[in-house]
């Protein structure tokens, strides 16, 4: 007998059971892989499982008078404005110290191990996985000055959680646990450690709305968390966001969207607080709350309120027209906005604009590729331009812009760490397959200049 | 947002196929459709170029290569996965058929992923040795290489067994 290999190939394929294919979940996590490569995302969230905001545009004329960036070039922002070209070479030994690093030498084989924040008496949390079916994470303290390792017991945990408070006395981690009727929200819980009692306790509130997903809730300095329950959300236009000069879809100068403010005790489950307040990003300095009246579109307005005092006043903070703002930072009397400006022939119009709490300009970082978050009295500006890639710091205190690194991982990994530190993250070795996400190596250092 | 409805339509499009072509390369239904879902995935975050490009089937099929590989190299043990098919055309001899299609699968299954999908490729999707390359992210001596070692392999086995030789049939290019 003779057998005919494409014949028994086509035939052993030939009757699949029922496709139960979800394409509705290919959506949203599209969507959500969408948007972590395209906007830093918040402390401790990593590998894989991000979620960040949308980063969703428009290009073209308009109804409403937006200019037309395929037609144009990037825009100069008001103010005074540098570039990643006006950086100076940050060094070892002169501007940081070196902490620890670790390596990951292929996330695409399997998770890995990381960094996820530093805690207020210096000890690196120290995470493995998940792993498994059952997403099984093991967590560790780790001494970088000493090498000793402190393993936590077992965190029933399925979600991602991200870290709220890495303090001396307790460590707390934030997850959302998510269901199928809404898959951009969901049930707030925290997991807090008594690092004496060496036990997990974790917290729920049943008075809390459904929060969403996409924006990681704040500790205040008051100790209670701060999270935004979803109240209004902007639409595209017709006929959907047009496609930009970078194939991507566009839509600068987009409309907002808002969420209400809520805060709750770690320590009391019944202690839940409409905090009155709709908002769009959220910040906390040692003496202010700051926020703005939308995000993930254009915002005309940032509050300060004085936490002594409760003082508050707002001002514009004159970001460009198609500025969608994507991330909110503040430290001492400084702001730091990150933000999505359109995409033009000569590239995307990506700004971190940095302003004092009365709403002065200090300056505009302005680059292709590029975004901002704040580190103590630093902001980590992350470049994915080809020929600027990598990490750059710029110091609130002196104005200066230094690159770190000329190369960044695929993934988003890091943490929250004290003032004084820094933690970003490099590709391991040269990405050879661009479908492939390669390695990672994280680096703590304590900066010093 | 971007144009959905586009990739919505693709997805709808092209996921059987896919998903053949992971079933063979994995040796499990159920499995094969979680591929084509990750493969999706990363189809639609690279939506935008690849519709200028025109390039989205071979995009697509790539992924599901990469993410089929990807999972491979991840599992620890060397599971083995053939299911009889219950779906039986009439006009053949069943027992033989079966048994060559199940023969066929269990070696196939048995072969080394890179080998597998050098098979799967070049017979099932009818891609050229340069096209195999690419979608492996290989060069063209190593697919031959690869797929010359598979054939041996398959070729022996129905050698030794009572189902007779096994050809390649006549492709399409």
């Amino acid at each position: 007998m003779v057998n005919d290999m494409r014949a028994l190939l086509h035939e052993a394929a030939a009757n699949p059971p029922a496709d139960d294919l979800d394409l509705a979940a290919v959506l949203r996590s599209g969507r959500r892989r969408v948007r972590r490569h395209r906007v830093r995302v918040g402390a401790g969230t990593a590998l894989a499982v991000a979620g960040a905001v949308a980063v969703t545009a428009l290009v073209g004329s308009t109804d409403s008078g937006r200019d037309t960036p395929a037609a144009s070039s990037v825009p100069r922002p008001d103010g005074p404005v540098i570039g990643l070209a006006d950086a100076g070479q940050a060094h070892q030994g002169v501007d940081y110290e070196l902490v620890a690093q670790h390596a990951n030498e292929d996330l695409d084989v399997a998770n890995g191990q990381y960094y996820d924040g530093v805690t207020d008496d210096g000890l690196i949390l120290f995470r493995d996985g998940p792993r498994g079916t059952r997403n099984k994470v093991r967590l560790a303290l780790l001494d970088p000055a000493t090498g000793d390792w402190q393993r936590l017991p077992g965190l029933a945990e399925k979600e991602q959680t991200w870290p709220l408070e890495l303090g001396r006395e307790r460590l707390a981690l934030a997850s959302i646990a998510y269901d199928d009727t809404e898959p951009f929200g969901g049930t707030l819980r925290a997991h807090v450690f008594d690092r004496t009692a060496r036990a997990w306790t974790t917290v729920t509130w049943p008075g809390l709305p459904r929060v969403s997903g996409s924006r990681s809730p704040v500790i205040g300095t008051d100790g209670r968390i701060y999270v935004g329950v979803p109240a209004t959300q902007g639409s595209p236009p017709p006929g959907g966001w047009p496609t930009g000069p970078d194939g991507e879809a566009d839509d600068a100068g987009a409309e907002g969207e808002t969420y209400d403010l809520w805060s709750v005790s770690l320590a009391d489950s019944a202690d839940v607080r409409d905090e009155g307040l709709r908002y769009g990003a959220l910040a906390f300095t040692d003496d202010a709350m700051v926020w703005s009246e939308t995000t993930n579109g254009t915002n005309d307005r940032i509050h300060v309120r004085d936490l002594q005092t409760g003082a508050q006043h707002d001002f514009d903070p004159r970001s460009g027209e198609r500025c969608n703002l994507l991330g909110l930072g503040a430290s001492g009397d400084r702001i730091v906005l990150s933000q999505y400006c359109g995409t033009y022939r000569d590239g995307r119009d990506d700004r971190v604009q940095i302003l004092t709490t009365g709403g002065d300009p200090v300056t505009t970082i302005q680059g292709d590729g590029i975004d901002g978050a704040v580190v103590g009295e630093l902001v980590e500006v992350t470049s994915h331009m080809p020929k600027r890639e990598g990490t750059y710091v710029y110091d609130l205190a002196d104005d200066r812009l230094l690159r770190v690194t000329d190369s960044l991982s695929s993934y988003a990994l890091g943490g929250p760490v004290p003032d004084g530190y820094l933690m970003w993250h490099t590709a391991y070795g040269e990405r050879q397959d661009p479908m492939r996400g390669g390695g990672a190596v994280q680096t703590l250092a304590r900066w010093t200049s | 947002m971007r144009d959905e409805d586009e990739f919505v339509a693709f997805a709808r499009g092209s996921r059987d196929r896919l998903r053949r072509t992971a079933y063979l390369m994995c040796g499990d239904w159920e499995r094969a459709a979680d591929h084509v879902q990750e493969a999706l995935i990363r189809v639609y975050v690279a939506w935008p170029r690849l519709t200028r490009a025109g390039r989205e089937y071979a995009y697509a099929r790539k992924a599901v290569v990469s993410v089929v590989l990807d999972h491979t190299r991840r599992r620890s043990s060397t599971e083995l996965v053939v299911e009889a098919d219950p779906q039986r055309p009439a006009d053949l001899d069943v027992a033989e058929l079966v048994s060559a299609r199940a023969t066929l699968m269990q070696v196939m299954t048995a072969l080394p992923p890179r080998q597998r999908a050098c098979v799967v490729l070049r017979y099932f999707d009818d891609l050229s040795v340069a096209e195999t390359a690419k979608a492996l992210g290989c060069s063209e001596g190593t697919v031959k290489s690869q797929t010359a070692r598979a054939l041996d392999r398959l070729r022996s086995m129905f050698d030794d067994s009572s189902l007779g030789e096994l050809t390649l049939g006549a492709g399409t290019w």
